[in-house]
């Protein structure tokens, strides 16, 4: 067994007696702070467990009905009633990894499931196409970047040998962010409807990236943006689709108790006191070092522990200063549990944020910041930056308490934590909120509305 | 004297048909930073933003009892920091209007005259934009068909929010009758005059919908007796 480095630490050893189950299982790794020597220490061990586990599969449409009522799956299976006979194609650069293939992994059977026959497709390219797209990605999202005749002409070579390789004979046709934006060329006549699905952030674009990419999308019949913040102004119409959150899945299903216990127990979370809790990747944009300066404020008047459970620190160098430097923060404080976790871990996150007697999410730069959904959903009191999508789930002291500084989030712990009544309420109120907007069923709703307003089968 | 037997149920002339509408959100061009900004898109906006930001927005927010009336109202008070233009704003009742014309003409003659007593908050620059989006309507059919008022109560239970919400808030801007389908169907096919007055009565803003739904069916319930 490995020596405890700090009153807090609970660390924990495979095959050991305090390390055995499901933790010593998913290859998670308990750190207070500061106690990187035994995080990278275990590291050196082979731990064979550290892969991801199998996929879950897809679920049906009926399995949410005791989610969100029967009345809202019927309201959806009429809705596809009017699109009988009509199919969609969906087109994206990847297959697995990333949040949009993880979406369309679960929306795709879901839209068959009612008789909307949808296809799904994936663009390929080499490398040198891939890295011009990551770098168009990130100019689009505001950074500076050089637009090069050789990356156009890259960008253009394989949307083009997607195109002839590809077959678009679908009524609509769903192009998924910038790699295949170019794919419209393929279009020939007005009868199908090109959708351009848009997943980032485009209020502050690199202006000759987008000069180059706007006259594809001014071809579609229609854009969709996560964000009203994230549109430009378009000759053709924008529809918010806001992300949402799968309520069967890992990360967000109803949990036993007795696993929330056990995954508490395993990492030293003292579920008798008040836990605030900030699940992101160890980024600068979510602020994690603010979060630890707002604790330590809020905990001179109440008694609580600090959960930062992220990511990131392993695979990304700059993740790894940021955790250093959160773990400087924290100093040798026995109340605040960092955790660094791998991508994979879940049923892990699921339990911690339902431990949580408040949610935090103190980003000053966010997308949409689903991990806010996500504490919702759970009912959780959350307090989050007002940046982003984030102000599209919290109304400030009605589904949450929005924040714009250090001092705000320490009072609004200090509040929430001694006003539990009013916390309850903002909570309830979050989670239906989220249930109403943020839902799989409810972009199920989107998508077949999209596809009946753009075929003009509005039933009026 | 003997007591009164039941009331014999009376079947309705026209069956009460429960629809639902189902709602997209489309992003205009207009956008506000300031108030002035705002009140120039409450006069440039489409009616289907006007639409979304007051009966839309009611809709969206039918969990909540309290605090939250329209979009506006919101917007004013979070980032513009005017309470007394935001109250004036969110004390407007969508239920007095039967068209959205009249409803946009309300929130300007509010903001204009505000604006008016205030000048010096009309350029103001706004803690967050307010973006005007519109709602894009289409009108689905339920399994709910209604012929007794019996069968009436068991459809209320069985739909959804939404389906209240496009026959009892949304209707007025159909029928252009400050009324609702339910209170149209109960005086007009069942002779239920009293009932239907009673729905009209409902306050739907210290309600949520759910809790407006019950309320509808205990009145219905009470006309079954």
């Amino acid at each position: 067994m490995e020596p405890i480095e700090s009153p807090a630490a609970r660390q924990i050893e495979p095959g050991t007696s305090e390390g055995s189950s499901y933790a010593a299982n998913s290859g998670l790794a308990a750190v207070s702070a500061p106690a990187a020597p035994v995080r990278e220490e275990r590291r050196r061990k082979p731990r064979t467990w550290e892969t991801p586990p199998a996929p879950v599969p897809a679920p049906h449409l009926d399995d949410y009905k005791n989610i969100v009522g029967q009345a809202e799956i019927d309201e959806l299976r009429f809705l596809a009633e009017g699109l009988k006979g009509k199919s969609l194609k969906m087109v994206n650069s990847t297959a697995v990894g990333g949040g949009v293939a993880e979406m369309l992994n679960q929306m795709v059977p879901l839209l068959n499931e009612v008789q909307l026959q949808t296809h799904w497709d994936v663009i390929t390219g080499g490398n040198d196409f891939f890295e011009v797209t990551k770098a168009f990605h990130n100019a689009l999202q505001g950074s500076d970047y050089k637009l090069t005749q050789q990356a156009r002409d890259i960008f253009l070579m394989h949307n083009e040998q997607n195109l002839k390789r590809m077959q678009f004979t679908e009524d609509l046709i769903v192009i998924h962010d910038p790699q295949p934006a170019a794919l419209i060329r393929a279009r020939q006549d007005a009868s199908r409807r090109w959708i351009w699905r848009c997943h980032i952030d485009l209020s502050n674009p690199n202006p000759d990236v987008w000069g180059f990419l706007r006259p594809f999308i001014e071809q579609y019949d229609a854009a969709i943006f996560s964000s009203q913040s994230f549109s430009r102004q378009l000759s053709i119409p924008q529809y918010l689709f806001y992300p949402c959150i799968d309520p069967l899945s890992e990360k967000n299903k109803d949990l036993d108790d007795n696993f929330v216990q056990q995954v508490c127990d395993e990492f030293g979370v003292d579920r008798s006191r008040p836990i605030v809790t900030q699940v992101s990747r160890f980024d600068r944009a979510k602020d994690p070092v603010g979060v630890v300066q707002a604790f330590k404020q809020a905990r001179k008047y109440v008694d609580c522990q600090l959960l930062l459970a992220g990511g990131g620190a392993t695979d990304d160098p700059e993740g790894a200063i940021v955790l250093k430097e959160v773990k400087e923060a924290a100093g040798n404080d026995p109340d605040i549990i960092i955790l660094d976790l791998p991508p994979w871990c879940a049923l892990e996150i699921n339990a911690l944020q339902r431990a949580s007697t408040i949610v935090v999410q103190k980003s000053i730069r966010e997308g949409f910041g689903l991990t806010v959904t996500e504490a919702l959903w759970k009912g959780k009191p959350t307090i989050a930056g007002a940046v982003g999508g984030i102000p599209n789930q919290i109304i400030h002291k009605l589904t949450g308490a929005l924040v714009h500084s250090v001092d705000g989030c320490a009072y609004q712990i200090r509040y929430l934590l001694t006003h539990p009544q009013f916390a309850k309420q903002l909570g309830e109120n979050g989670r239906e909120h989220v249930k109403e907007n943020f839902l799989m069923t409810t972009n199920v709703r989107r998508w077949l509305l999209l596809c009946r307003i753009l075929l003009g089968r509005t039933g009026e | 004297m003997s007591a009164a037997a039941p009331a014999a149920p009376r079947t309705a002339v026209k069956p009460f048909y429960f629809n639902t509408s189902a709602h997209l959100l489309r992003i205009t061009r207009q956008k506000a930073n300031t108030l002035a900004e705002f009140l120039d898109a409450l006069r440039e906006c489409p009616e289907a933003s006007i639409f979304q930001h007051t009966f839309r927005t009611l809709e969206e927010h039918h969990f909540l009892r309290e605090g939250f009336s329209n979009d506006f109202g919101q917007w004013v008070l979070s980032a513009c920091n005017e309470p007394s233009l935001a109250e004036g704003l969110a004390s407007v009742d969508v239920r007095e209007f039967t068209s959205v014309a009249e409803l946009r003409a309300r929130f300007i003659q509010i903001v204009g005259d505000f604006l008016t007593r205030s000048p010096a908050a009309a350029t103001r620059n706004a803690r967050e934009t307010f973006y005007f989006c519109a709602a894009d309507s289409v009108v689905i059919p339920t399994n709910f068909v209604a012929r007794t008022l019996h069968e009436f109560a068991e459809g209320l239970r069985g739909v959804s929010v939404h389906c209240i919400h496009h026959h009892f808030i949304e209707a007025r801007l159909r029928l252009k009758l400050m009324s609702n389908d339910f209170s149209q169907w109960l005086h007009e096919d069942l002779g239920l005059t009293d009932a239907a007055r009673q729905l009209n009565r409902l306050d739907i803003y210290t309600a949520t919908l759910d809790d407006v739904r019950e309320q509808i069916i205990r009145i219905v319930e009470r006309a079954l007796i």
